[in-house]
């Protein structure tokens, strides 16, 4: 029904919408101008000693005791965590979700006395989270490696002048399958949903998160997901309560499991596959496939919560992680595109393996869509919710 | 009983023992062999628990530098240390009344404590958070109580609940066992009421009240659920780093610090035991104390 | 008694604290910790889900989310609940029982309390790391699988992780404690005399099991019953942990409510459900004891013909 290109508008005014267009995005050919420009040109030239710039906060503020992020798992590289307390003095602490209801359900619940300083949503959930006062706004001119993104990553329709998030990374979802059990091709979602009720059944994983759930049976139809039509999502329904009795686990890091033995196909985000890739002692009997005929595009965020008690922490890191280097050997961890200029062909030139896996072809990019928090989301998530009651048993 | 009886029936007893003890062991091997695994899979040198790489320290090295682990391993001693205080001083006193100055109210207020112990902990979790939220004050952000932070507030109210229920059974189960004429001799001696209480009541109670402490220690360090859906960035105790790991990656330091945790707990207990064995209880008394006095 | 003697010669001046009143400190913080949050999670359940970001509004209050509650996905869930709990405690029975009657009675006293102690002692790693030890016995390339494999007796790794057989196991294991406990108290209470006397009388040892042994340690047996079936009705890290998309069960259900649907009115009211089936089946299998326990009784009841005067 719709376009790839329509995929971006979601909440941005038809205005902006003309100005945004799939190929802009992805392409990078659209440049726009970015705020501050002459303390970034220095530190840029510099990236491999950045951090010496910032060592025991001379001219910035001091920095707090303590950073806490609320955070997806296995999503940075617990050496940079280190190297941060080393460097600046914070010392880091992680609770992990699984999905962005998760983190949002924890954060409206506390009611800004949750003690977080970092969540992580993807950039659709955004608009309403500010909306609902759950984030801050960020004073750009703290986080000086701002200008170290790519372009086509800023000012998103979702967060247009970049005033609550700044881009983490990117990536997008399809499978990971176990050749040794599953002799049949993977291709397309309907080639899932067929191995998963059939040869796999009982011993495959969906993504604990209800909007990937509802990408796989929107994707695999034909229909657009971020339809709001009744009809559709009664579909949708009647499909989840056949699936589920096949579903083995919710399971939103199926990557190290895969190498556990505990799946013979599990619905994954592309890094976490390529984390198992790297945990595989025989990578060749496994095999990553792409959403096809269309997948998502989802962007991560870096955004300060409302109430968080350690702000200029929080900003330290942001800055810290958007150090090119620093960005580079997070991107060798979790196999997710950071977005920095330059990062493809760093990570090229390092070696580091499965990088088909990260950096995607403009071809694979116009299949991506990305998702809308609409009428609709209610319903899902409580159709998200019947499926796994059903689930068992 | 005719002669041919006797040996048909020794055989029997003898089967019905040996089956009876093969089952004892059986058992143990049971309640066993998943604490066995778990030590086991502390010397595991591999970064991920599953995937078994070599014999080694590495777990125990990690579990005992990353500086995570240290902080929740420290918040929840506190966590506990709180929460034994509480409960052994709310409960023993509950427990006292109980026993020696029972009225209308006691069946009311026992009500209350099975109610605690039987409510499903997920729904004492669900309900502390959502009421934490809602009474802030000391419980949320804005606290002002110097030295301690509101989620170390919060997770001594949460985990003293079931605590102070379980001291109060147990202080209570054994003063019941114990006749109140050794007070009323002190009474009839013109003891004045706080002299009893010092002289005789206490010293009476305190295998109970050092057995409950125990317990409310033990149950506070064991706490999972109330703490995860209660606790605060920064105020999070050891279970909830481990239920962090079972949903992403499990690694061989969770196994280590495990394992340390039950030794330091067994060490704990063997104390207590020990000086409850000095005040002249025997062993099964003391274990029947620890265990709610039957 | 004598307090009040002592109370009258000093001359009753002092006025006298109330019964309870050593008991208010912990009236007070149970009432204000538990009852009043638990009563205001009841209320929650008359409420409903404004919008998405909104988690409760109670202006309206309602039996509509009761409804939604009452939805057949979600009894299912709460109808395999109950039954994984009432297999579990009775397989928690069936297992404990022999155990504790071993341990009260053909142990020697002076080995029982080390005995005793040495159960307890898996009990107190936390609960959370002992299911993960099942999570890795369990596991599929774990130290089981691959002994069964390697010795030839499977052919393809164990797939017993992740299902609804994982969670019962996890259950009875680690609810166990609380059943062999009260069993042991009430056994080891039992006079020996009693049996003895029973053999004496011609009994068989079925018989004086049945008759004796069994009915004498009724009260340790209920203790039993209720002290593993309630929170094993009510659990959540072992279904969590274990037990994947199909061993799902009602604590696991209410918690996602507040976790991911931020949907506090419908969470709150599958609470009250879970609450009042637990109570409804213990109220259930209270009246089927009873019942059972009055047939018995009278089946047992001896009318003695009446005493006739010998003439001398």
């Amino acid at each position: 029904m719709s376009e790839p290109d329509e995929g971006l508008r979601i909440l941005a005014s038809p205005e902006s919408a003309q100005r945004i267009s799939r190929r802009a995005f992805m392409s990078g050919s659209v440049v726009v101008a970015v705020a501050g420009g002459s303390i970034l040109l220095s530190a840029c030239s510099s990236s491999s000693s950045a951090a010496g710039a910032a060592s025991s906060g001379a001219a910035s503020p001091t920095l707090e005791d303590q950073l806490a992020f609320l955070h997806w798992a296995a999503y940075d590289d617990p050496k940079l965590f280190k190297k941060f307390t080393q460097e600046f003095g914070p010392a880091t602490s992680i609770d992990t979700y699984a999905s962005n209801e998760e983190a949002i359900t924890k954060l409206v619940a506390a009611a800004g006395s949750s003690g977080y300083d970092i969540v992580v949503p993807t950039g659709p959930y955004i608009p309403q989270m500010v909306a609902n006062n759950l984030l801050q706004e960020l004073d750009l001119s703290k986080i000086p490696n701002f200008k170290n993104l790519e372009t086509v990553f800023t000012n998103q329709p979702w967060d247009p002048g970049n005033k609550h998030s700044v881009c983490k990374d990117w990536g997008t979802v399809g499978w990971i399958v176990d050749k040794s059990q599953i002799s049949r091709p993977i291709n397309t979602w309907n080639d899932f949903i067929d191995v998963a009720m059939n040869e796999a059944s009982g011993n495959f994983s969906l993504l604990d998160a209800q909007n990937e759930v509802m990408g796989v049976y929107f994707w695999a139809n034909g229909i657009d997901w971020t339809t709001t039509d009744q009809a559709d999502l009664d579909a949708y329904e009647a499909w989840t309560l056949q699936m589920a009795p096949h579903v083995k686990k919710f399971e939103s890091y199926p990557g190290y499991q895969f190498a556990s033995g505990n799946y013979a196909l599990s619905h994954v985000w592309n890094g976490d596959a390529r984390q198992g890739f790297n945990s595989f002692k025989d990578p060749s009997r496994y095999s990553w496939g792409m959403g096809a005929p269309k997948t998502e595009l989802w962007m991560d965020n870096w955004t300060i919560v409302q109430g968080a008690p350690h702000p200029e922490a929080a900003y330290a890191f942001i800055n810290f992680i958007l150090d090119p280097a620093n960005s580079l050997q997070d991107l060798a961890f979790h196999g997710y595109n950071t977005g920095i200029t330059g990062v493809k062909e760093a990570a090229q030139a390092a070696g580091y393996p499965f990088l088909d896996m990260i950096f995607f072809s403009d071809a694979q990019l116009a299949t991506m869509q990305a998702q809308e928090i609409n009428a609709a989301f209610d319903r899902e998530v409580q159709i998200f919710l019947k499926m796994k009651a059903a689930a068992g048993g | 009983m005719s002669a041919l009886e006797e040996p048909a029936k020794r055989r029997r007893r003898d089967l019905v023992d040996v089956t009876l003890r093969v089952w004892g062991i059986v058992v143990y091997a049971f309640l066993f062999l998943p604490i066995l695994v778990i030590v086991a899979y502390s010397f595991n040198n591999g970064r991920a628990m599953l995937v078994w790489s070599g014999i080694g320290l590495d777990g125990y090295r990690t579990g005992i530098t990353d500086p995570t682990i240290q902080d929740a391993v420290k918040t929840s001693i506190v966590a506990a240390s709180g929460t034994a205080l509480i409960a052994t001083v709310l409960g023993s006193f509950a427990g006292i009344a109980l026993a020696r100055r029972k009225g209308k109210w006691t069946v009311l207020f026992l009500a209350l404590v099975f109610l605690i112990l039987v409510t499903p902990e997920i729904v004492d979790a669900i309900a502390l958070l959502i009421w934490y939220v809602r009474i802030g004050g000391p419980f949320g952000p804005n606290a002002t109580i110097p030295a301690v932070s509101y989620g170390m507030l919060r997770l001594w109210a949460g985990h003293s609940l079931f605590a102070t229920a379980v001291v109060t059974l147990i202080v209570r189960a054994r003063l019941q066992g114990l006749e109140e004429t050794l007070e009323e001799a002190a009474a009839d001696l013109y003891a004045p009421p706080a002299r009893r209480f010092r002289q005789i009541t206490l010293p009476l109670m305190f295998p109970a009240v050092l057995a409950g402490a125990l317990l409310a220690f033990a149950l506070s360090l064991d706490d999972t659920i109330i703490s995860s859906f209660v606790s605060v960035a920064g105020a999070s105790p050891w279970p909830v780093y481990v239920f962090s790991a079972v949903r992403n990656v499990l690694r061989p330091e969770i196994a280590s610090v495990s394992t340390l945790l039950l030794m330091l707990t067994l060490i704990a207990i063997a104390s207590v035991a020990l000086v409850l064995r000095r005040t002249g209880q025997s062993g099964q008394d003391v274990a029947k104390t620890m265990t709610v006095g039957g | 008694m004598a307090q009040r003697v002592a109370d009258s010669e000093r001359g009753a001046r002092r006025i006298r604290a109330p019964r309870f009143a050593m008991a208010l400190p912990a009236w007070i913080w149970f009432v204000f910790f538990f009852t009043l949050p638990v009563l205001w999670i009841v209320y929650y359940s008359f409420g409903y889900k404004p919008d998405i970001f909104h988690p409760i509004a109670t202006d309206k209050l309602s039996f509509d989310t009761y409804h939604e509650a009452f939805s057949s996905t979600f009894l299912h869930v709460f109808s395999q609940t109950l039954q994984i709990s009432i297999l579990g405690t009775a397989l928690c029975f069936l297992i404990g029982f022999p155990f504790a009657y071993w341990l009260a009675t053909r142990v020697a006293p002076r080995w029982r309390g080390v005995l005793l102690g040495l159960v307890v002692v898996p009990f107190f790693v936390n609960f959370l790391v002992r299911t993960i030890g099942w999570f890795i016995l369990l596991s599929p390339n774990g130290p089981v699988s691959s002994l069964l494999q390697r010795s030839g007796i499977r052919s393809e790794p164990l797939h017993l992780l992740e299902t609804r057989g994982a969670v019962q196991l996890g259950v009875v294991y680690n609810y166990l404690a609380l059943m062999i406990l009260p069993l042991f108290v009430t056994l080891d209470r039992l006079d020996p005399a009693m049996r003895e006397a029973s053999k004496d009388l011609g009994a068989s040892r079925w018989k004086t099991f049945r008759q004796v042994t069994l009915p004498l340690s009724a009260p340790g047996i209920v203790a039993g019953l209720l002290l593993v079936f309630i929170p094993l009705t009510g659990d959540y890290i072992t279904a969590l942990v274990l037990g994947g998309a199909k061993g799902n069960m009602a604590g696991v259900m209410v918690a996602s409510q507040f976790t991911i649907a931020q949907n506090w009115a419908l969470g709150a009211a599958q609470a009250v459900i879970l609450i009042a089936m637990i109570m409804g089946t213990v109220a259930v299998f209270a009246v089927i004891a009873l019942a059972i326990r009055t047939i018995a009784r009278a089946n047992r009841k001896i009318t003695l013909p009446p005493i006739v005067e010998e003439t001398a």
